[in-house]
C-alpha cells in the first residue's frame, strides 16, 4: 500500500519512512505542499501522514484539495500544535486521524492500519472472506485454522483484493499498490498474472473460489 | 599585464637608445658646426692682405700655409692658397682625422675657399672632437641608467598598483561568477572597490545574476505549474474512470474501452512525471549529498525487479563487490541503475543473461551493466539517448528512460559508454568521476 508522508522534518520524515517500509508499506516523502500536492497528482496513495507546519503553506491546504478529488485516501494529521482548534478543524476538513508530535512509531502503525481498515468498511483487526482469515498485523492468511504459506507479494495482492471486495481492481492499480511507482512508460505487467495465478492456486485447494473473479483483460474482482 | 607593460616600455627605451647616437650627434654637430661658421665669419671679416701675409709667411715650408692652435689642440685654424676648382663648394663640413704636432685627433672641419684680392684661399677651421666623444658617451650611459632605473621602478608600481587596482575585479569573479552554480545561492553583497568601473560592473553583474534568477524561478514556478496543473486532472480522470468500471451493466466492449483510456492515462501520467524529472536535474533541483553504496541499490533493485526478471526467464548475475561510496543524490542514482536494469530485461532475449559488475579502472570506479539481448547498431546507440527514441518500431516504450538516465549521470559527471553486437548484447558502462563531485 502507498503512504504519502509530508513532512518537513527530514531526520523524522526518513525515521517514519524507514519504519513504515520494513512494516510492508510503499512510502514517499514530500517535503512541502507543493510536492505532496504533485505527489498526489502522479500517484494513487491509500493513505497520508500529513505535517501541518509546512514551509511553504498550510497542511490544511493540501487536505482540502486532496478531499475534493473525493479520493479513498486515509488522512493521518500529524502536529506539533494540538491545540483544540486545529484539531477540529482537521477533522472538518476530513482528517481520518489526529496524532500529536511526538508520538511512537508503533502508535502511529497502529492507527495507520485502523484508519485504513476503517475506510474500506472493516472494523476488525482481521478481514475475512469467504471463510479466509488474514492477520493483517503478521501477514497470516489461514482457512478454517488451516495456515496457509503466502508470499509476500501474494499475501498484499490478496489483502489488496479484499480490502477493495466488490471493485475491479485494475493490473496498473495493483502493480501501482504492489510494486510502488514504476516510472517506466508501458511497463509490462505481466508477472501480476503470474503472482495472481500461484495465490489462486493456493487458496483453490481449500475451497472453490469462483468469487475470486478475472475481469476480462482488465483486472481481478473479489467479491463478497 | 605589468610584463606586458614592462615589455613595451623596454621596447621603447631600446628605440631611444639606439636613436641616441644619431640624435647626439646631431645635436652636437650642429653646436659645433655653428661655432666654427662664427669663428670664420669673424675671421673673414677682419681678413686683410696683411694679416694673410702674417699667417703665410710664418709658415716654415713652402706650401704656403699657415696654421695657428690652440693650445690642447682643441681648436686650429690653416689657411692655405689653394686655387679654387670649378662647381667647388664653398663651404663643406668634414669629419677628419689631422696630425697636429705629432698628437692625431679627430676633428671637426669646416672648409671655406674664398678669394681675396684676386688670390684663392683655403680656410680649414677644426675643433677637436675626442672631448664630444667622451660626452657623448657620458650621455649615453647617464641616459641608459635614468631609462633602467625607471623601467625598474615602473615595472614594480605597476605589479603592485594594478595588482591592488585589480582586486575587486579577481574579487568579483571569484564571488560572483566562478562559485556561483546556481542563481540562488549568489551572493549580492556589493564588492567594495575605490574604481567606478568595478563598482559598474559588479552592479551590472548583481542585475544579470538577478534577471537569470527571476528566470529560473520562473521555469522551477512553471515546472511546479505543470504538474500540478496537469497531473490532478489526470488523477481526477483516474478515479472516475476506476469508479465507472464498477458498473455491471457495462457490456464488454465498454469495459475494454475503460481499461483502454485507463492505459493511456497512465502513460500520459509516467510521460508528464518523466519529463518533469529531467527538467528538474536539469534545472538542479535536486541535492546531491547522499553517501551511496551501489551493492546496496543492486541488491534492492533485484529484489524489485525480480518478478520481472523471472517472467522473462532471464537470468541475473550481480558481480558487484567493491564497497565503492559515491556521493549523489540516492533516489536519482536509483532511478538511474533501475532504468539501464529494466532496459536491460526489456530489450533481453527470453532465458538471457543480465550481468552487472564493477571495477576499478586507473583508479576510476565503473560499473557495468550487460545484457543477452538484441543489441544495437552503430547509428542506434548515437540515438538511444535522445527523448523519445527507440529501438525498434515494434517494441513498446515512450523512450524517456535512456534519456532520463543521460541526465542523470550529467547531474551526477558520470559519464555513460555505450558497447554493443549485434544479436549479442548491450553494454552500458557507467564511469564514475576520480574525484567524487557535486553541484
Amino acid at each position: 500500500m502507498n503512504i504519502l508522508i509530508v513532512e518537513d522534518n527530514r531526520e523524522l520524515a526518513v525515521e517514519v519512512y524507514d519504519f513504515l517500509c520494513n512494516t510492508g508499506y510503499i512510502c514517499k516523502i514530500a517535503k512541502n505542499c507543493a510536492d505532496a500536492l504533485e505527489e498526489f497528482g502522479s500517484n494513487d496513495y491509500d493513505a497520508m501522514l500529513l505535517d501541518l507546519g509546512l514551509p511553504d503553506g498550510d497542511g490544511f491546504e493540501v487536505l482540502q484539495a486532496v478531499r475534493k478529488t473525493k479520493s479513498k485516501i486515509a488522512v493521518i494529521v500529524l502536529t506539533a500544535r494540538g491545540e483544540l482548534d486545529d484539531r477540529i478543524n482537521g477533522l472538518h476538513l476530513g482528517a481520518d486521524d489526529y496524532l500529536t508530535k511526538p508520538f511512537a512509531l508503533t502508535e502511529l502503525a497502529a492507527r495507520l492500519f485502523a484508519v485504513i481498515r476503517r475506510i474500506h468498511g472493516f472494523t476488525l483487526n482481521n478481514l475475512s472472506i469467504h471463510g479466509f482469515l488474514l492477520q493483517l498485523q503478521d501477514y497470516k492468511v489461514s482457512f478454517n485454522e488451516v495456515p496457509i504459506n503466502l508470499t509476500k507479494k501474494e499475501f498484499d495482492i490478496f489483502q489488496y483484493l479484499v480490502l477493495n471486495k466488490n471493485r475491479v481492481i485494475t493490473r496498473l492499480q495493483l502493480t501501482e499498490h504492489i510494486w510502488g511507482d514504476i516510472l517506466e512508460v508501458n511497463s509490462d505487467s505481466n508477472f501480476i498474472d503470474v503472482h495472481v495465478r500461484n495465490l489462486r492456486k493456493k487458496l483453490d485447494k481449500h475451497t472453490s473460489i469462483d468469487w475470486f473473479e478475472t475481469v476480462r483483460n482488465v483486472g481481478y474482482r473479489i467479491n463478497e | 599585464m605589468a610584463i606586458f607593460n614592462a615589455l613595451t616600455r623596454l621596447l621603447v627605451i631600446l628605440v631611444l637608445w639606439l636613436m641616441l647616437p644619431i640624435l647626439v650627434e646631431n645635436v652636437v654637430y650642429r653646436h659645433i658646426n655653428n661655432g666654427l661658421i662664427e669663428k670664420k665669419k669673424k675671421f673673414i671679416d677682419n681678413l686683410n692682405q696683411k694679416e694673410i701675409n702674417d699667417f703665410i709667411e710664418n709658415q716654415d715650408d713652402s706650401t704656403e700655409t699657415y696654421s695657428q692652435f690652440s693650445t690642447l689642440h682643441s681648436e686650429f685654424l690653416v689657411l692655405s692658397r689653394v686655387p679654387i676648382k670649378p662647381h667647388q663648394k664653398k663651404t663643406s663640413f668634414s669629419n677628419e682625422y689631422r696630425i697636429i704636432e705629432g698628437e692625431e685627433n679627430e676633428y671637426r672641419i669646416l672648409q671655406h675657399h674664398f678669394t681675396y684680392e684676386n688670390e684663392d684661399y683655403q680656410l680649414e677651421i677644426g675643433s677637436s672632437l675626442s672631448e664630444v666623444k667622451d660626452l657623448t658617451f657620458i650621455i649615453k650611459l647617464f641616459i641608459i641608467i635614468v631609462l633602467v632605473v625607471i623601467l625598474l621602478v615602473t615595472f614594480l608600481a605597476d605589479t603592485f598598483y594594478i595588482e591592488y587596482l585589480l582586486k575587486p575585479f579577481y574579487k568579483i569573479i571569484d564571488t560572483k561568477i566562478r562559485r556561483v552554480n546556481e542563481p540562488e545561492l549568489f551572493d549580492h553583497t556589493p564588492i567594495k572597490a575605490k574604481s567606478r568601473d568595478f563598482r559598474e560592473l559588479d552592479l551590472v553583474l548583481n542585475q544579470m545574476m538577478d534577471r537569470i534568477a527571476e528566470l529560473f524561478k520562473k521555469e522551477k514556478q512553471f515546472i511546479s505549474n505543470v504538474s500540478h496543473e496537469l497531473l490532478t486532472p489526470i488523477a481526477l480522470l483516474k478515479n472516475k474512470l476506476e469508479n465507472l468500471l464498477q458498473n455491471d451493466s457495462l457490456d464488454d466492449n465498454a469495459v475494454d474501452k475503460i481499461a483502454g483510456s485507463l492505459k493511456t492515462l497512465d502513460m500520459l501520467k509516467k510521460i508528464i512525471n518523466n519529463l518533469l524529472l529531467i527538467s528538474r536535474i536539469e534545472n538542479n533541483q535536486y541535492e546531491a549529498n547522499e553517501n551511496i553504496n551501489f551493492q546496496e541499490i543492486i541488491n534492492d533493485l533485484q529484489e524489485d525487479l525480480q518478478d520481472r526478471i523471472d517472467d522473462k526467464g532471464i537470468q541475473f548475475v550481480n558481480k558487484v563487490e567493491y564497497d565503492f561510496v559515491f556521493r549523489g543524490n540516492k533516489t536519482l542514482i536509483h532511478i538511474l541503475i533501475y532504468n539501464l536494469v529494466t532496459n536491460a530485461i526489456k530489450y533481453n532475449k527470453p532465458d538471457g543473461k543480465i550481468v552487472v559488475f564493477d571495477e576499478f579502472l586507473e583508479n576510476q570506479y565503473s560499473i557495468s551493466i550487460t545484457d543477452s539481448g538484441i543489441g544495437l547498431t552503430e547509428s542506434q546507440i548515437e540515438n538511444i539517448f535522445n527523448r523519445f527514441a527507440r529501438v525498434s518500431s515494434d517494441q513498446e516504450g515512450q523512450g524517456l528512460g535512456l534519456a532520463i538516465a543521460k541526465s542523470i549521470a550529467a547531474f551526477h559527471h558520470i559519464e555513460i559508454k555505450v558497447t554493443s553486437v549485434l544479436n549479442q548484447g548491450t553494454s552500458f558502462v557507467l564511469l564514475f568521476p576520480e574525484t567524487p563531485k557535486h553541484n
